[in-house]
């Protein structure tokens, strides 16, 4: 059976293999999206003492969906002045760089659609697209709040990608290599191992640049729907504003992965090296006990949970503060500790140099 | 080398399609009754005063421009850590040099007042 | 015709169509998106010559930095197509110098070397960042130290040009707004309870 299935695969051509290792990688993460929506709306809820969604479906399952069919049948507008081209074209342009950047994605071992050696680099090349269906939007929907919306959210983008950037150096020179799956191979041994503790002040940098990056609470002032209304994304509405949300909550997963592959180990099991091998030979729990994509997918949930828990907790920051959070924070905290690595690199000291 | 890059030219096509789609559907599907006063920019109920494409802060352009100068800097050290352990002392000297230049530069700006926000 | 041909001529023509329309387009937001296709056909290109690092930084420094810049600046400027237009007879003679010559040093470059073999196909885990990363720190060592300090002038530049103070805002410094402390705010008061009765 199994057989027949592996020849019928070889059978197929390049492409067709491609296509369909691409749908199992966009539909679930579609699907994921979906219902991280919803998540939110409950996580938010509950912890504001609220029930959240419950009335589509048994205890609001169905929400996501209903709200995708309301959206689908609303009308897209275009306002008078704004620049019809562009103003379509700019949510095509959010959402394609947060989903290309999953074609390096290693989801297991060597579990990756394209396995280039500079992963790393194509992704930092990638978020930094995703600022153009901000501006676009916000200068092509030719509305004062879209406008403001859309400098805000490029400086701030900006100004976060640096330390996103160095802290992703600070990976790195840790790693020797760009190869998102050599990272995490290089993480192996132990829980000791992960870059988490070793490469704490990065992974802290890197995961608030990544909150900054996405847009999302406590940096949402690009939105600030209670100064700027919705930000660079007031004019859209019906499917094109639906895009816009799938994008967002796109990067919002993408950033999560990454956090979890760049320091947390991945598909590694946090049980790796601590329980003895005869552990991962129990039947069941074993499989459990062991590496695998669960882990990757567990992390990659805490992460996204910590997005919605941040939301809940803290309020907005005001732009000024944004700003200086990143420059004069983030940036001198990365580069004081490339250069620390740099001496541990130079004098092989350090946890990680084995 | 080349076969690794064709899965992520495919995949960027099918994310320009996942989103041209949707907005495709969305405007077939949706009902399209245009409206002077729902197509006008939105302004909290007020006729737009002037055009909206105005005048910003010179600072968001420095910004941008020194932006461009850090992105430059990470560009230069992603080869650099990827080859760290073959270049050894003398790679890591350069580097520290080239770092130790721009934190000149950073600290400059800082000092100028370029990374305040008023 | 190969598939590798095939991408090959897909790419180019879009990037000449992209950077005619480039100078042809009136709407100056326009041209800049087209300017952005061109950098982006050319960073495919690349990649198919094997230059994956070079490719990936084209786009992550002139795609997501540069334009991004020139967008700021061609979206927010009132530019007056009218009086640019005027403009245009007066440099036109400048222009076509400047035109000439970039032309006669690429034809010089080209020609010499139009026949070339095509080197080798690298392996499918040949790594160039690795590569290029072994001699750039050590034997062009001086010119990457002489990069540093034309980004640390550009620095310098950018600031002096830019910066502005202008007097009167009611900023707030969130620096000494961190940096309070309680005993700062906070004064306690020892009172006596007034009795009303």
């Amino acid at each position: 059976m199994l057989e027949t299935i592996m020849n019928v695969w070889e059978g197929l051509p390049l492409v067709m293999q491609i296509m369909a290792k691409i749908t199992l990688i966009v539909a679930p993460l579609m699907l994921a999206v979906a219902y991280v929506t919803y998540a939110e709306r409950k996580v938010i809820g509950y912890m504001q003492v609220r029930l959240g969604p419950n009335r589509v479906g048994p205890k609001g399952w169905l929400q996501p969906i209903a709200d995708a069919v309301k959206l689908l049948t609303k009308e897209v507008i275009i306002p008078t002045n704004a620049n019809r081209y562009l103003f379509l074209i700019a949510p095509v342009l959010s959402i394609a760089p947060a989903l290309a950047a999953w074609a390096v994605i290693p989801f297991d071992d060597g579990m990756a659609l394209a396995n280039i050696n500079a992963g790393l680099l194509y992704i930092l090349a990638l978020s930094s697209l995703g600022v153009y269906g901000v501006i676009i939007a916000g200068w092509a929907s030719n509305s004062k709040y879209a406008l403001l919306g859309a400098m805000r959210s490029a400086a701030q983008i900006v100004a976060y990608e640096i330390a996103m950037g160095f802290a992703l150096v600070g990976v790195i020179m840790v790693a020797g290599s760009l190869n998102l799956g050599e990272i995490v191979s290089a993480q192996s041994g132990s829980i000791y191992h992960w870059y988490l503790l070793p490469l704490l002040p990065l992974f802290l940098v890197f995961f608030i640049s990544g909150v900054a990056e996405t847009n999302r609470a406590p940096f949402d002032v690009a939105e600030g729907e209670s100064e700027i209304v919705a930000g660079f994304h007031v004019e859209y509405s019906g499917m094109a504003f639906a895009v816009f949300f799938l994008a967002e909550y796109a990067n919002m997963i993408l950033i999560s992965a990454l956090t979890a592959l760049l320091f947390l180990g991945g598909w590694l099991s946090p049980f790796q090296g601590i329980l003895p091998e005869s552990a991962f030979a129990i039947p069941v729990i074993g499989w459990f006990l062991d590496s695998g994509i669960h882990w990757f997918l567990i992390k990659t949930a805490f992460f996204l949970f910590c997005f919605l828990w941040f939301r809940a907790t803290f309020p907005r920051y005001r732009y000024d503060q944004i700003m200086r959070l990143g420059w004069k924070v983030l940036i001198p905290v990365t580069i004081v500790w490339l250069f620390v690595l740099g001496v541990g690199v130079a004098f092989g000291i350090g946890p990680w140099f084995a | 080398m080349l076969e690794n890059y064709l899965p992520i030219l495919i995949f960027i096509g099918v994310g320009l399609l996942v989103g041209i789609i949707p907005l495709a559907l969305g405007m077939v599907i949706g009902p399209h009754r245009p409206d002077g006063a729902k197509n006008s920019p939105y302004e909290c109920g007020f006729e737009a005063f002037e055009d909206s494409r105005m005048k910003f802060d010179v600072r968001f352009y420095l910004v941008a421009i020194l932006f461009i100068i850090f992105d430059l800097e990470i560009a230069f050290l992603f080869p650099w850590a990827v080859a760290l352990d073959s270049i050894g002392l003398f790679g890591l000297l350069a580097m520290a040099l080239f770092l130790g230049i721009l934190v000149i530069g950073f600290i400059y700006e800082w000092k100028k007042g370029a990374l305040e926000w008023e | 015709m190969n598939f590798e041909a095939f991408l090959f001529y897909f790419f180019s023509v879009i990037l000449v169509g992209a950077a005619v329309a480039m100078i042809t387009v009136r709407n100056p937001v326009h041209a800049a998106l087209f300017l952005v296709l061109t950098f982006f056909t050319s960073a495919a290109l690349w990649i198919m010559l094997e230059a994956e690092f070079l490719g990936i930084v084209l786009v992550l420094v002139y795609v997501g930095a540069v334009m991004v810049l020139f967008l700021f600046v061609v979206m927010m400027l009132d530019i007056n197509l009218a009086r640019m237009r005027e403009g245009f007879i007066r440099f036109l003679p400048v222009g076509i110098v400047v035109a000439v010559a970039m032309v006669s040093v690429m034809t010089l470059v080209i020609v010499r070397h139009f026949h070339m073999e095509a080197p080798e196909r690298a392996g499918a885990d040949y790594n160039n960042t690795e590569a290029l990363g072994q001699i750039l720190y050590t034997e062009y060592v001086y010119p990457f130290e002489i990069a540093a300090v034309i980004l640390l002038v550009a620095i310098v530049a950018a600031i002096a040009l830019t910066l502005r103070r202008r007097p009167g805002t009611k900023a707030i410094d969130p620096a000494q707004q961190v940096r309070i402390t309680r005993k700062g705010r906070v004064r306690m008061v020892d009172m006596k309870s007034e009795d009303k009765s």
